[in-house]
């Protein structure tokens, strides 16, 4: 298909499991050579929406049509052009990296020729060449996520979802799925992407859906989102002491939340990060103390924050730093 | 430090009870193995824990008292059931097929005459090796009943001796009397014999006497009388040839004087004549003969034959008889009794002995090696745990790894997958047993049975339906620890109850039927008929089809139980 057209076309897409609805009206598009993120709490419905694109699930109702082909009718056809890759490692752990791909890449169709000549492929694209016979259970849980992508890439599908690949992966591990999945996307295929780390989205995604509570709430590129969570940054300080009042009158575009989080905090909204060097001097001179100050510029995180009313994540600022981001 | 140990004390019970499968391996699983090796060996131990009949299946070709004696003593055991069957093979027919019958017995013809005259009688019994251990406990039974049936037999032959003694006996006795009476009555007779003929010889020499004299007198009359009328013929003819002799002698003499004349006349008449002596005429005739009659009788022989004398015996000799006179002979002694009787009917014996003989389902099936029932038992065994274990885990690490899933979405079909999957398990549990089998034929020298490669029949059979099964515990087991505790359970217990760890005979009734259900029944059957009951291999045919029905029902309820793990 030629670039920019849409693969991936959903319509009012509702599932339910029991009495729970998890997806609710569900619309989305994709396009050739476009990798689109999807955030979302847990429990949202992303995986459940990445089941039904990759035709494990069936929706209650709406219309899934891939490559042309509806997922209801023609899942075979489907399959053969999609690359799943699962939340779970779903690898054989007693098994070779080269034998874990092979096989995928048998099960897809290839000949044992080809299949091993793409597995060779897809593991060097992944870096792992230099491991490929090494059974998965020595493997480190970045490399075996990369292995895991290798599965799923190997028969070069032109529709590739993954579900939350990077869980758990060293930064290297990272840094390599990342780049695989543009060189992908760059090659032609169209890739979804569910994760819940906004950093990843925008990093890698040209645009992104916010789900929550199986509805899509959003779309659109990071930054038309991020701009839903509006432009002031937010700059949060604690003191030795009592927070001293009236530290930012006189500075322009800098107001207070109210209330403050506790006597010893203070937080301020900044219209721009000039102003931070201005609200850290007038601390200082006038002898307070401050033991820690952190600043947060706008993201998808607040864009959520600020369609929904509640966090991406319970702890998304511990996650973060455990991630080195 | 007290309340270190009282703490984590007090967190690993925490533990244990939140941990179900800890709890059933701990308690529930030991309980069902514990039950079903009680219920099972419990027979072992003398514990009835079932009312449990045998039936037994007996075949009479004797129709005789031992039979009988043989019948009416089972009949008595209430935890027997006698079934008569027409032939042998008949009964072993019974015995190969039905559970309750560990053994046939047949009684063969002439047992009852043999044991009666003396001889050693043997039954014969058919017992089923895989039901060895019933068969010892009834086996004991007929011992008992046969040394019962024989010491009865012996006291009613020794009473019976007794008897048969007392009437010799008595018979005896009563010859010996009739003997002294027939030797008083013998002497008895030789002395009246000694008298009469005494009295026979006198009267018959007076009578001759006396005839011999009359006789002679009439004899010597009559030669007088012949005699006499002989001499008067010979002097007739005397005298008839005597005037003949005088007339021959006269013309004799004349004759001669004619004679003499003729000659002179002639010698005169030739002188005369000269020349004409050939006409001189005729002589004259010569006078005539005596007659013819005459000279007859002058040739006739002189009858000199002495006349006939007439010895025609007179009327009173041709009627001579010499009437013996009657002489009282005393009646012939008698036996009133037959010496024939002393003997009885039948030459009286003590009975012989009566035991039981063994003989083979099928010839040279007679021992068996305790191997035959362990090496596939416990191959049943270890094939069901390895095939329940790979089948289950597998499936639900598949499921847990997400490769399941991930085969789903590469677009092969759910049934090549599962068929797939099956087929290895199928082939690997096969494999296994091909193996323990030979090792077992190697190590320790199973029978392999008539046709070895009839075994793979059941084999391949009971590693289908193990397979299946395995598809029933994954639907069963949610997660991979559930599946130890299930599986392992459920693979032991078919074992058990299937009959892999002992024979199924051992088993109570109502644990039998619930067998029945179990692969593992059906392929320790086929097994059995093949290895250690020898029989044809046809006879795994039955068991195996039975395997496979089961292994299909499996696979059913585990398709429908396993999808809930493949969604």
């Amino acid at each position: 298909m030629a670039a920019g057209a849409p693969i991936v076309e959903v319509s009012r897409l509702r599932k339910s499991y029991g009495s729970r609805l998890v997806l609710d009206e569900v619309n989305l598009d994709v396009r050739v050579g476009e990798i689109v993120g999807l955030l979302g709490p847990n429990g949202a419905g992303k995986t459940t929406t990445l089941s039904i694109l990759a035709t494990l699930l069936t929706a209650d109702a709406g219309e899934v049509r891939i490559a042309g082909y509806d997922s209801r009718r023609d899942a075979q056809a489907i399959r053969r052009r999609l690359g799943f890759v699962p939340q779970s490692i779903a690898l054989y752990p007693s098994l070779t990296a080269f034998q874990n791909v092979e096989l995928f890449a048998r099960m897809h169709g290839l000949g044992a020729r080809a299949a091993r000549s793409a597995a060779e492929e897809a593991l060097a694209r992944v870096g792992l060449s230099n491991r490929a016979r090494d059974v998965v259970s020595v493997l480190s849980g970045g490399m075996r996520r990369r292995v895991n992508l290798a599965c799923g890439i190997v028969h070069r599908p032109e529709i590739l979802v993954l579900d939350e690949p990077t869980v758990g992966v060293d930064p290297q591990s990272r840094e390599r799925i990342l780049d695989t999945l543009r060189e992908l996307a760059d090659a032609g295929a169209a890739i979804i992407y569910s994760t819940h780390y906004m950093e990843e989205i925008e990093r890698l995604c040209d645009r992104a859906l916010l789900i929550d509570h199986g509805r899509l709430i959003a779309s659109g590129t990071v930054a038309e989102l991020v701009a839903l969570a509006g432009s002031r940054h937010r700059m949060e300080l604690t003191f030795q002491g009592k927070a001293p009042a009236r530290l930012y009158d006189g500075i322009a575009g800098v107001s207070a939340l109210e209330p403050a989080p506790s006597a010893e905090r203070m937080v301020l909204l900044l219209g721009d990060l000039a102003q931070v060097s201005r609200v850290l001097e007038r601390a200082l001179s006038a002898g307070n103390r401050v033991l820690e100050f952190s600043l947060h510029s706008p993201n998808l995180s607040d864009a959520f924050m600020a369609l929904t009313g509640r966090a991406l994540r319970d702890n998304d600022a511990d996650s973060a730093s455990e991630r080195g981001l | 430090m007290l309340r270190t140990v009282y703490l984590v004390l007090r967190n690993e019970f925490r533990l244990l009870l939140q941990d179900r499968t800890a709890l059933f391996m701990l308690f529930l699983a030991p309980v069902v193995i514990i039950a079903v090796a009680g219920f099972s060996l419990g027979n072992m131990f003398g514990v009835q824990s079932s009312a449990r009949t045998f039936s037994i299946p007996l075949v009479d070709h004797d129709h005789g008292a031992i039979a009988k004696a043989i019948s009416d003593g089972l009949s008595r055991e209430e935890t027997l059931r006698l079934v008569t069957v027409a032939d042998d093979r008949a009964a072993r027919a019974i015995v190969t097929r039905n559970d309750e019958s560990p053994l046939a017995i047949v009684i063969p013809a002439g047992v009852t005459s043999a044991f009666e005259s003396g001889r050693s009688a043997h039954i014969l019994i058919y017992v089923d090796p895989v039901k060895r251990v019933e068969a010892e406990g009834i086996e004991l039974r007929l011992n008992a009943l046969s040394r019962g049936v024989a010491a009865r037999a012996r006291e009613l032959a020794q009473a019976r001796l007794n008897q048969t003694d007392a009437d010799v006996r008595a018979r005896v006795d009563r010859l010996v009397e009739q003997i002294d009476a027939l030797q008083a009555q013998a002497a008895d007779y030789q002395r009246r014999m000694r008298r009469g003929r005494a009295t026979l010889q006198e009267t018959l020499d007076a009578r001759i006497r006396e005839e011999i004299q009359r006789i002679g007198a009439r004899t010597e009359a009559a030669v007088q009388r012949a005699t006499a009328a002989r001499a008067a013929t010979v002097q007739e003819q005397l005298s008839r040839k005597q005037s003949a002799m005088t007339a021959v002698v006269a013309y004799l003499r004349q004759l001669q004087v004619s004679r003499r004349a003729f000659e002179q006349w002639l010698a005169a008449l030739k002188s005369a004549a000269g020349s004409h002596a050939n006409e001189i005429p005729p002589p004259p005739n010569w006078p005539n003969p005596p007659r013819a009659e005459q000279l007859t009788e002058l040739s006739r022989p002189i009858d000199l034959a002495p006349g006939r004398l007439d010895l025609t015996a007179p009327a009173e000799l041709a009627n001579f008889a010499i009437a013996i006179p009657d002489i009282p002979m005393p009646p012939a002694p008698r036996v009133s009794l037959d010496p024939r009787s002393l003997l009885p009917a039948r030459p009286p014996a003590l009975p012989g002995d009566l035991d039981w003989r063994e003989r083979p389902l099928t010839p040279g099936y007679a021992e068996v090696n305790s191997f035959d029932q362990y090496v596939p038992g416990f191959g049943i065994t270890f094939l069901l745990l390895d095939v329940l274990w790979g089948v289950s885990v597998g499936l639900i690490d598949e499921r847990d790894w997400g490769t399941l899933q991930r085969l789903r979405v590469s677009g092969a079909p759910v049934p090549g997958l599962m068929i797939g999957k099956l087929a290895a398990r199928v082939l690997i549990g096969f494999v296994q047993l091909v193996v323990l089998f030979s090792l077992g034929r190697l190590l320790f020298g199973i029978e392999l049975g008539r046709n070895p490669l009839m075994l793979l029949l059941p084999t391949a059979a009971i590693a289908f339906a193990a397979a299946s099964f395995g598809l029933v515990i994954a639907g069963i087991a949610r997660t991979r620890d559930s599946v130890l505790p299930i599986g392992s359970v459920a693979a032991m217990t078919m074992s058990a109850v299937g009959g892999c760890w002992w024979p199924l005979n051992f088993e109570p009734g109502w644990m039998r039927s619930v067998a029945a259900g179990m692969p593992t029944t059906w392929t320790m059957r086929a097994y059995n008929d093949l290895m250690i009951r020898g029989l044809d291999p046809t006879h795994a045919l039955w068991p195996s089809a039975i395997t496979l029905a089961l292994g299909v029902a499996f696979l059913g309820a585990g398709v429908i139980g396993a999808a809930r793990v493949y969604q």
